[in-house]
């Protein structure tokens, strides 16, 4: 079987790259191509060069962290680490390594082969992702060089195929909880309790520590927790956790035996996977009958059961609204239980936009809950309206699955790029607007120098702008999945190569300079009225300026996606890249 | 002419799918499109709903070119692919109903029961994709082609994942809309229901057309033995007997 596997990974990545070859045939790509290699290059060899003509030229630079670190330090990475374990026990997620793709169903299912071999084979598969991670991870690390570039990416894809297999090592242990049978019920219990006595063990000497000594301030917090799980009984039981974060840290002396001791909880770790081989069918059916696209036959009360939603489509009207009203039952209906996924996300962000909030205030001398509500709203607009397009994909970006279907449709294309547009644009500008208007409310208490005219002009011209400017950005990204339909990520698949990696750069760039192109006559405009009215009605000039804006860049959008037209007729469906 | 294909060639990179197909098929006829794997049918048909747009040739559906008409020479016709892709999140009647939108269809409540009886969907009418079998995704997508009055339908290996009672059902759909006035092209790789259904049939055979006739025409022209069945025709024309 380890044969197999080792043959499907091989084959499937060099017949990967001869598509992503042939596709530089056509000049778009050979672009994307040309701007990836380029960013390498500028990124890892260029720099290197110049970081070879500086002191210590070709010397092995790794990262010294002293001797400080790798007491303390290490111990504060295992106790962070020990967290982390404890994430998808709280946090059920499905694991990727159990996500079996529909030809490996078909045709290694019903091989015969043992389920373990199959936990086995997804475990080898996963290599191509984790390698090609590493890699570019120890590529781009910028301060270090030479032999520890290598060190790097040993570590970092020792870390990510723990991680990989720990995830699916709890899902197959949650998964025996659901037996019929008390004993293998029981016996889910076993690692449960280990990592509950890790934490428990833990808990208490930091407990006692913090009880004995209350930390004078957060570094002094810091200073005790890692004198704390450096000594004693805690140092063992953090010692899995440490072993497997410690091998970035090490010179090159302290490498091989931080690299065996990760080796060996890894090894640990899988052989924990692997004996719970009995649960696979449970777990894995459930991965299929999430990929609902996919699946064959259902699994009774494991599929997402529709909700009703209370809006019956009209049998008439115009075919844009039609594909809005398909795009808020799709939205509605996904936030089920696959919203754990965007949980963590959504914690990072809640998490940077109150550091930042309260950055804010403080910088203001602003007190009080008002002036962080202001602050926070107008932070979660500026979010919204810069980087909502970009994360919600609920318009051509995800359809581009259905392109068949889409494509039979009586629809002219720009309406078809249009109704798939319209709900993200309203979603997104809705929370852009909740959020101003809550700052607006709230700014009286928090911004009290500034007069209730000026605060209240400011947000409503933002109301009316952010809507233009998030339909601008849509426009941008549908723009580009219909010149570039190769490029175009279906689902949560990423599109990967080198080409891949330049058309994000090329992207990325072709957005701001996009959204330039879109802003400036608006801009021009809102400050034509700017000069003629301001000096009459101060800041209320905001509002027309904004209206002014606003219905530039509209009418832009609506040229834009008009041109878009004969592209979308033309596009190829045979271009775009499917998953496997 | 409800489909009127002239000289459609349809090529990927160097490698032409179909090369310079010409066909008619006109109001009433069920026509039969087979061919070994690879022959160019799939092809054909993406092309003829608007899918795939020809390298050269021209191809009108009810007089309406679908290069410079598209939109009303796809408002009269219909495609089910072999495949059934549907939204993910969208119920069987909640596409059915986007379907009615799109095509502006009037009675929608009454066709869609009909057709949903007729399906055997009765109970699934809330169900999500993911809660259906391929068979009955298949009826869905079939249910979405048939709930308009389409002139032209295009059927692409109807039958896949569909029961034996399904099977007979849908063969006497085909027949029953052939007879109602559609023009209807079936491709599939099932001879004796090309056989029983279809007025006529055409082979297509490395991207080209070999054959185009009743089956009497077929064998007549193909020499084939008398009372030669359309299996046996098919061998002979594609010179694999």
């Amino acid at each position: 079987m380890l044969g197999a596997s080792l043959y499907i990974s091989w084959c499937s990545a060099k017949n990967r790259v001869l598509v992503r070859l042939r596709r530089l045939r056509e000049p778009r790509y050979l672009i994307g191509a040309v701007a990836g290699v380029a960013y390498f290059y500028f990124a890892i060899f260029a720099r290197g060069q110049r970081a070879g003509r500086g002191p210590g030229r070709g010397q092995d630079r790794g990262i010294d962290f002293g001797p400080a670190f790798q007491s303390g330090g290490m111990s504060l990475a295992g106790l962070f680490a020990l967290c982390f374990a404890l994430v998808p026990w709280v946090l059920p997620a499905r694991s990727k390594l159990l996500e079996f793709s529909e030809a490996e169903r078909e045709f290694l299912f019903p091989a015969p082969v043992s389920r373990r071999q199959l936990l086995a084979h997804r475990i080898v598969r996963s290599q191509v992702g984790s390698i090609i991670a590493s890699v570019f991870i120890g590529l781009f690390a910028a301060p270090i060089a030479g032999v520890a570039r290598l060190r790097l990416a040993f570590a970092f894809w020792i870390l990510a195929v723990t991680i990989n297999v720990y995830g699916a090592a709890v899902s197959l242990t949650r998964a025996r909880f659901q037996s019929p049978n008390a004993n293998v019920r029981r016996s889910a219990w076993l690692p449960i309790g280990i990592l509950a006595g890790a934490v428990a063990v833990v808990a208490t000497s930091i407990g006692r520590q913090l009880l004995r000594q209350p930390p004078a301030s957060a570094a002094d917090l810091f200073v005790q927790l890692a004198r704390v799980t450096s000594t004693g009984l805690t140092r063992v039981v953090l010692w899995p956790f440490i072993a497997i974060v410690s091998p970035p840290f090490g010179g090159s002396a302290a490498f091989i035996p931080a690299f065996a001791s990760a080796l060996l909880v890894l090894s640990a770790v899988i052989a924990w996977m692997l004996l719970n081989d009995s649960m696979f069918d449970e777990v894995a059916g459930q991965s299929q009958s999430a990929q609902a696209d996919v699946d064959q036959t259902p699994a009774s009360g494991t599929t997402t059961r529709s909700t009703r939603i209370g809006w019956t489509l009209p049998l008439t009207g115009r075919a844009e609204l039609a594909l809005f009203w398909k795009g808020v039952m799709e939205t509605v209906r996904a936030v089920n239980i696959k919203s754990w996924r965007i949980v963590p996300p959504l914690i990072g962000l809640s998490v940077g936009l109150v550091g930042a909030s309260f950055g804010i205030a403080g910088a203001q001398r602003m007190r009080g809950p008002s002036a962080f509500i202001t602050a926070f709203g107008c932070l979660a607009a500026g979010v919204a309206t810069l980087f909502g397009p970009q994360m919600m994909r609920l318009d051509l970006r995800s359809d581009f699955a259905h392109l068949d279907l889409l494509k039979s449709w009586p629809m002219r294309a720009a309406d078809v790029i249009r109704g798939e547009m319209a709900w993200p644009v309203a979603a997104v500008s809705g929370v852009a607007c909740f959020a101003i208007l809550t700052a607006a409310l709230f700014s009286g208490a928090g911004l009290p120098q500034v007069r209730f005219v000026d605060r209240w002009a400011v947000a409503i011209a933002v109301v009316i702008a952010a809507p233009a400017m998030i339909a601008a950005q849509f426009t941008v990204h549908n723009a580009a999945t219909v010149l570039f339909p190769a490029w175009v990520q279906l689902g949560t698949q990423r599109t990967r190569g080198i080409d891949a990696m330049g058309q994000r750069l090329v992207m990325l760039a072709a957005v701001l300079v996009s959204l330039l192109l879109f802003a400036v006559p608006g801009a021009i405009g809102a400050g034509v009225i700017w000069l003629i009215f301001h000096r009459l009605v101060g800041a209320v000039v905001l509002i027309p300026m904004a209206l002014v804006f606003a219905a530039i860049v509209l009418t832009e959008v609506l040229a834009v996606t008009e041109l878009l037209g004969p592209a979308y007729e033309k596009i190829d469906v045979t271009s775009v890249e499917r998953p496997e | 002419m409800a489909i009127d294909v002239e000289h459609f060639t349809r090529s990927y990179g160097s490698f032409t799918a179909v090369d310079d197909l010409s066909l008619r098929v006109t109001a009433g006829e069920i026509v039969g499109l087979i061919g070994p794997n690879g022959a160019g049918k799939t092809t054909t048909l993406r092309a003829l709903a608007g899918i795939l747009r020809p390298t050269s040739g021209r191809i009108a559906i009810d007089g309406h070119d679908l290069a410079t008409n598209a939109i009303q020479a796809k408002r009269r016709l219909a495609f089910m692919p072999d495949e059934p892709h549907l939204f993910e999140y969208l119920t069987v009647e909640e596409h059915l109903r986007l379907t009615a939108r799109l095509y502006t269809v009037a009675d929608f409540d009454a066709r869609a029961k009909a057709l949903i009886d007729e399906l055997e969907l009765a109970g699934k009418e809330r169900s999500l994709p993911g809660e259906l079998s391929r068979g009955m995704r298949q009826k869905v997508v079939i249910a979405c082609g048939l709930v308009r009055d389409a002139s032209v339908l295009l059927f692409d290996e109807p039958l896949t994942g569909l029961d034996p009672i399904g099977i007979r059902k849908m063969r006497s759909t085909i027949v029953a809309r052939g007879r109602a006035g559609a023009a209807i092209l079936v491709s599939s790789h099932l001879l004796h229901l090309v056989e029983e259904i279809c007025t006529r049939v055409v082979i297509m055979d490395r991207g080209r057309k070999v054959a185009d006739g009743t089956v009497a025409e077929l064998a007549s022209k193909a020499e084939a033995a008398a009372g030669s069945n359309l299996e046996q025709i098919f061998l002979r024309v594609t010179g694999r007997e």
